[in-house]
């Protein structure tokens, strides 16, 4: 069954006169356990397909049901608290807390959600090795390499034990091997525990390990290939 | 979460270890500089009430009511020696005196001055004021010989009247039958209160050569001064004498108004300062958290993003709002508590610098003083200042829209 249900999402701007159709009526179902990567040029609307997917942002027109919950419908707050809860996110750059070490950063969205000391410190424990950090736990995000910092970001993406993860250009900042090297751990995640990662790319190695590439241009899907 | 997020204030604040360092400097130096002034200012303050207290006021004095407003010497009160005998057997009365007062002139052959004439029993008077340790010069004394019609004057009288230990003073007044009357006394000792004005206008004599010069009947005197063991309770003994006596009784407060005044404007002084002085670094502090948002933008947009709410986000900025404001306020109070403690001890001369402030009564030695409520006050004035400086750059926080914040160059 789908856990993400898109269905004539459109997102337009306006930018002083000109009205921009960022994401221009787009259907699109996630099923549960994918790998699925958004290609498309600069432009495209994949960002915005992800913010809109990822609640950081609302539709102007159609709706986004995940796990049976119509998004749109949602508050200010209530949206919020639904990523907490169902959304892993990792960002482009700028993904850690820079005051809190690796393993705080991890805790840090447990916390939030509140769950106890000792669950807390396990599941950091076992993701950040399951990351191959093990033994960086606690070096702050200036003590680690790009890469690495990248691989925090998945783990603490995870801990919140998410429906699924968003990764908006995961790879942009990194060079081949911590790239490669990324990969294969979400490549991993997602064989070995069924986790769904869905990112937004314009990076051929990316493109190569997705099972499905979804291509965008002008905020339409032009081309959904599974491998 | 109360833990991780204080961690996260206290680490982010020395993120910008200068910016911080400055911020708390200022705090630090602001506190310092407003409770160090209002330290001094109350020490001054209470050693002048102090003083007016032990050498002048008492902390309550009764007297016939005509007396307060026409102090002649026929408005006396009766039996005032076994009215002194129950004020006396009062367990919070340290000790009690009468006295016998006339105005009247005091002359020399160069000159003559008004003064007001008091008729002290020594014995009983030192342990209620204090003049006897005011005496300027060896060859002063305070009633130590036994014989008749000795003075005691102010160091200011003498100069006016160009008279010195053993010189000669008339004194003329008016005796209780109206009739104009006078003796020759001695000078036996000269003292220096801090009050230029009550040293002017009172010369002492033994009431009992006053008495027998003004023909006072028995038993009589013009004033009973008390001495408390402790002045708080002023109120409370005030009421148990109105109970024995029916002559006016008056405390402290009441005797000289302009004591209170000058205390309770003390507090109120130490509030405005801190006020102002808040102020100002409020400001300063809104400044430096508005750079700091804006330089977290993508940071707080990530955290917004991963699912933070408003509300916490809300109170991590104000902890670590609260907790750079509360640092330079500690700070500020250990040192100010340090300068006080340690000059409330050692004193700060300002005589060099301040002549004439013992013309207003107050000391040349300044001992700095300040209670653990007006420290209280001040911390509470401190996390005031840093949870409303907090409030602006916070509202700008979760203004913020993740999408975009995360996405800025």
């Amino acid at each position: 069954m789908s856990i993400i249900q898109i269905e004539s999402l459109k997102k337009t701007y306006r930018e002083t006169e000109v009205e921009v159709h960022a994401v221009n009526g787009i259907d699109l179902s996630f099923e549960a356990g994918e790998f699925a990567a958004i290609v498309g040029p600069s432009g495209s609307g994949k960002t915005t397909l992800l913010n809109l997917i990822g609640g950081l942002d609302s539709p102007t027109e159609g709706k986004i049901v995940i796990n049976n919950t119509n998004i749109s419908n949602l508050s200010a707050s209530q949206i919020i608290d639904f990523r907490l809860w169902n959304i892993g996110f990792v960002f482009q750059a700028y993904n850690l807390i820079p005051v809190l070490t690796a393993k705080e950063n991890v805790e840090f969205i447990m916390h939030l959600q509140g769950r106890k000391k000792q669950e807390r410190e396990q599941r950091t424990k076992d993701l950040l090795t399951s990351v191959g950090l093990g033994n960086r736990l606690n070096s702050r995000p200036s003590q680690l390499s790009g890469g690495q910092q990248q691989r925090v970001a998945v783990a603490r993406a995870l801990a919140s034990k998410p429906k699924f993860v968003l990764a908006d250009e995961p790879t942009a900042n990194l060079d081949s091997k911590s790239t490669e090297n990324l990969l294969d751990i979400m490549e991993k995640l997602n064989r070995e525990e069924n986790i769904t990662f869905i990112f937004s790319t314009h990076d051929a190695r990316v493109v190569k390990k997705a099972h499905r590439v979804i291509t965008i241009e002008d905020g339409k899907v032009v081309s959904d290939e599974r491998k | 979460m109360a833990n991780i997020n204080l961690q996260m204030a206290w680490r982010n604040i020395w993120r910008n270890k200068l910016r911080s360092s400055v911020v708390i400097a200022a705090i630090t130096v602001g506190l310092f500089g407003g409770l160090a002034a209002s330290g001094i200012m109350k020490g001054m303050v209470m050693d002048m009430i102090d003083n007016a207290l032990e050498n002048t006021v008492s902390h309550i004095q009764i007297h016939d009511e005509h007396f307060i407003d026409n102090s002649e010497v026929v408005f006396l009160m009766k039996n005032s020696n076994i009215l002194v005998q129950k004020i006396n057997s009062e367990p919070e009365v340290e000790a009690v005196c009468e006295r016998t007062k006339a105005f009247g002139m005091a002359s020399t052959a160069s000159k003559a001055l008004g003064v007001m004439i008091n008729g002290i029993e020594p014995d009983k008077e030192k342990k209620v004021t204090k003049i006897y340790t005011k005496l300027t010069d060896s060859l002063s004394s305070y009633f130590t010989t036994e014989k008749k019609n000795r003075i005691l004057i102010s160091q200011k009288l003498a100069d006016k009247l160009n008279a010195k230990v053993k010189s000669k003073i008339i004194l003329t007044f008016q005796d209780y039958d109206g009739n104009l009357t006078g003796a020759s006394f001695k000078v036996e000792g000269i003292f220096k209160t801090q009050n230029a004005m009550f040293d002017e206008q009172n010369v002492f004599v033994r009431k009992k050569d006053l008495d027998r010069l003004l023909n006072m009947p028995a038993n009589t005197s013009h004033e009973i001064a008390v001495l408390l063991k402790d002045y708080h309770k002023t109120p409370e003994v005030v009421d148990k004498l109105k109970k024995i006596t029916s002559y006016h009784i008056e405390a402290w407060n009441k005797i000289d108004p302009y004591l209170e005044l000058t205390t309770s404007l003390t507090g109120f002084m130490l509030l405005i300062f801190m006020t102002v002085i808040l102020l100002a670094l409020g400001f300063a502090i809104v400044n430096t958290m508005l750079m700091v948002i804006l330089e977290r933008t993508k940071e707080l947009g990530m955290i917004m993003a991963i699912g933070m709410n408003k509300r916490k986000v809300f109170i991590m900025i104000m902890q670590e709002t609260t907790l750079l404001t509360l640092t330079g306020g500690i700070l500020g109070i250990l040192v100010s508590i340090i300068f006080i403690t340690y000059f409330g001890k050692a004193g700060i001369d300002i005589s060099g610098v301040a002549q004439g402030i013992e013309a207003l009564g107050y000391s040349s030695v300044m001992y700095p003083q300040l209670s653990l409520t007006d420290y209280l006050q001040v911390i509470v004035m401190v996390l005031l200042t840093g949870i409303i400086s907090s409030i602006f750059p916070t509202i700008r926080a979760i203004k913020m829209k993740p999408a975009e914040a995360v996405r800025m160059d």
